[in-house]
């Protein structure tokens, strides 16, 4: 029961964040019925910027951990938003009116892009976070050893993914993502401004993706330029088991992909958790093709 | 016109004949290196061991008293070019040939230089294959792949731990290794409590770590390579998990501390070669002080004073053989050569052409990052 309750957080911590990238996939889904495949590398981008920015600038040393911590949050979602800004209106906006394929072509060509200017700029060797900075206490709770950042990146990722939930629902430019999402043409009669749906739609998502890549730097210390790669098809699988297009779907993808992942491991085979990772997807897909929390959209006549 | 052609051609004469007979004065033996391409470094290091054994050995009166001849020629750290190299050694009159270092690399010069009759002794490939073709000709002073997996089993018995668990990255040196020490450990009655792998290129790994402390183990022997073996570490550190881990030779890269943390690399111990600095035989500390003095560095690698090793087993072949003739000289090797004074210690070889004895030692991190050599 202990050694269940241990791997549960342990998936619950990874889950969080497949989670948080997902919801990246998701939303420029949901709006542009695109999957964006350089999302992986906005989210190495972060992990990349979290580190220049953390050395040069040794805001821990200068502002105290939490503030420290806070300002860089800040800093990377600001840079990787306006680079998702940029890799919309580069790599996307001039394909708009193309057959998907070509989109579909573009994002892959971008996300080649990214990873390479990436090792041209910082080499291909592991990168590594200064390993003083975080605090490096365990919890100990009923027997169960929980390292306090894992519990604080679980509790910053459901936060942030509340948050969003919150803003989709509930504000008017929410409701314009979601009519966006529903139908471009009619938002557009309505009066919205599709461009600035979709603009808006790629700062939030890569911002996302990118505080998820500072988290993953932060908490395990090693990044390099292909990490992208293996989260973001984590990520992409998560979107996709909770029904892409649909955010609470990626939070629920993204956190049971992480506990399946964890008990596949865990009583199964570690060798073979990826594939039980995606039997049970396959599972899922032949009984609910459109995801646990994906709705049935009616087929256009 | 005519007789000035004619003096010409007896002057040319001359000199050849002269070049012929002072190239019966010395003995001519070949080095195959990497000297450009990915592992430049590697074969730069070689060159620069085996020019100056060979001086230090000239200024003792070469061998069989004659001078010796080092002829380099660049493998490019490619099997093709690696062939043409042989080709050419082969018609240069060397009676024998140090190198190389990519197991595939030694592959493509091997049947060359064996058919030349002329016997190659390589330094820096462990491939197990090599010496199971029944080439006469062929040596090396590098341990084989197999030897590491011994020498884990025989670590972990003499640290007295009983129950072990496993764990590679399915690469097929890690899952061989892995295999190997797995045989081993169970022949000799240990207690293997764990055996998987792990996915290569993730961050987390606490579900395996989770589940590796649930088996209980007395050490963890983890046979990848060193950015899994760093977060491994860290994160075994956060679930306050204190079982030591022992990981092999692909663990061996100061990068290791660097993904880890000095806290948690601190006690992790690693099979590995000696590094250069530690070869402790009194031979190397000469060598060591002569090539620091003379090119201001330390040899970049092991398998560059393996190089080295391989020219001295070479020269004592002739010396031995009292002939340069290849198959004396491969007949005085296998049977004759007993526990030569190598750099790195003792050197033997078996029927194989395989060294016999121990080249593997075991590394631990200290509480400063720094990789200490253990005695054993």
């Amino acid at each position: 029961m202990e050694e269940f309750l241990q791997q549960l957080t342990n998936g619950l911590a990874v889950g969080g964040i497949y989670a948080l990238i997902a919801l990246g996939y998701t939303m420029v889904y949901g709006v542009l019925k695109l999957i964006n495949f350089a999302h992986g590398d906005l989210f190495t981008y972060g992990a990349y910027l979290g580190l220049t920015l953390l050395t040069s600038l040794a805001l821990t040393d200068r502002l105290g951990f939490a503030l420290g911590v806070l300002v860089l949050v800040l800093m990377v979602m600001g840079l990787v938003a306006v680079l998702g800004a940029i890799l919309e209106r580069v790599a996307y906006r001039p394909l708009r009116e193309s057959p998907r394929l070509s989109a579909v072509v573009s994002a892959l060509g971008a996300s080649i892009f990214l990873q390479n200017a990436l090792m041209l700029l910082y080499g291909a060797r592991f990168q590594v976070y200064p390993d003083h900075i975080l605090p490096t206490a365990t919890l100990n709770v009923f027997g169960l050893y929980l390292p306090l950042m894992r519990v604080l990146i679980v509790l910053a990722s459901v936060a942030m993914m509340i948050a969003l939930y919150l803003f989709i629902q509930k504000t008017r430019i929410g409701a314009a993502i979601r009519a966006a999402a529903i139908d471009q043409g009619a938002a557009r009669l309505m009066g919205i401004d599709v461009n600035r749906v979709i603009l808006l739609v790629f700062l939030m998502g890569p911002a996302l993706g990118g505080v998820a890549g500072l988290m993953v730097g932060l908490y395990y210390g090693q990044i390099n330029f292909t990490m992208g790669w293996v989260y973001g098809m984590k990520a992409f699988t998560a979107a996709i088991l909770g029904g892409i297009g649909n955010i609470p779907g990626a939070m629920v993808g993204g956190l049971l992909l992480g506990v399946i992942e964890a008990l596949g491991a865990a009583y199964i085979s570690i060798a073979w958790k990826d594939a039980i990772a995606f039997l049970v997807l396959i599972l899922i897909l032949i009984v609910r093709p459109t995801g646990l929390l994906g709705e049935r959209v009616a087929d256009k006549i | 016109m005519k007789q000035q052609l004619l003096a010409l051609v007896a002057a040319l004469g001359l000199v050849v004949g002269g070049a012929t007979a002072q190239a019966a004065d010395t003995v001519k033996i070949g080095l195959m290196a990497p000297l450009t391409g990915s592992w430049a470094s590697e074969g730069q290091g070689m060159k620069k061991i085996v020019e100056l054994l060979a001086d230090q050995q000239n200024a003792k009166g070469g061998v069989l008293g004659k001078k010796i001849v080092v002829v380099t020629e660049d493998d490019g750290g490619d099997p093709r070019t690696a062939s043409l190299a042989a080709q050419r050694l082969t018609t240069r009159d060397v009676v024998a040939v140090v190198g190389t270092y990519g197991s595939s690399v030694t592959e493509a010069s091997q049947a060359i230089y064996n058919e030349a009759k002329i016997p190659q002794i390589a330094n820096g490939s462990t491939a197990i294959r090599l010496t199971e073709k029944g080439f006469k000709h062929f040596f090396r002073t590098a341990p084989r792949d197999d030897e590491q997996g011994r020498m884990a089993a025989q670590t972990i018995e003499k640290l007295g731990f009983k129950k072990i668990a496993i764990l590679h990255d399915n690469t097929s040196y890690a899952k061989g290794l892995a295999d190997e020490a797995n045989t081993l450990l169970k022949s000799k009655g240990a207690e293997v409590v764990f055996f998987d792998a792990l996915t290569p290129g993730e961050r987390d790994y606490t579900a395996i770590l989770t589940k590796l402390k649930g088996a209980n183990p007395d050490v963890v022997l983890f046979t990848g390579y060193y950015p899994e073996a760093g977060l491994l570490l860290r994160q075994k550190k956060d679930m306050n998990w204190k079982a030591p881990f022992l990981g092999g030779d692909a663990t061996n890269n100061v990068d290791l501390v660097k993904i880890a943390g000095k806290e948690a690399a601190e006690g992790f111990y690693f099979l590995s070669p000696p590094q250069p600095q530690d070869l402790d035989t009194p031979d190397a500390a000469a060598f060591l002080t002569d090539y620091q003095k003379k090119y201001n560095e330390l040899p970049p690698s092991i398998w560059a004073v393996l190089a080295g090793d391989g020219f001295r087993v070479m020269v004592a072949g002739i010396a031995g053989a009292k002939s340069t003739d290849g198959d004396k000289i491969a007949e005085y090797l296998h049977k004759d050569l007993k526990d030569y004074p190598g750099l790195s210690g003792p050197i033997s070889f078996d029927a194989k052409g395989d060294r016999e004895g121990e080249v593997y030692r075991v590394y631990k991190v200290d509480g400063e990052g720094k990789f200490v050599l253990q005695k054993m």
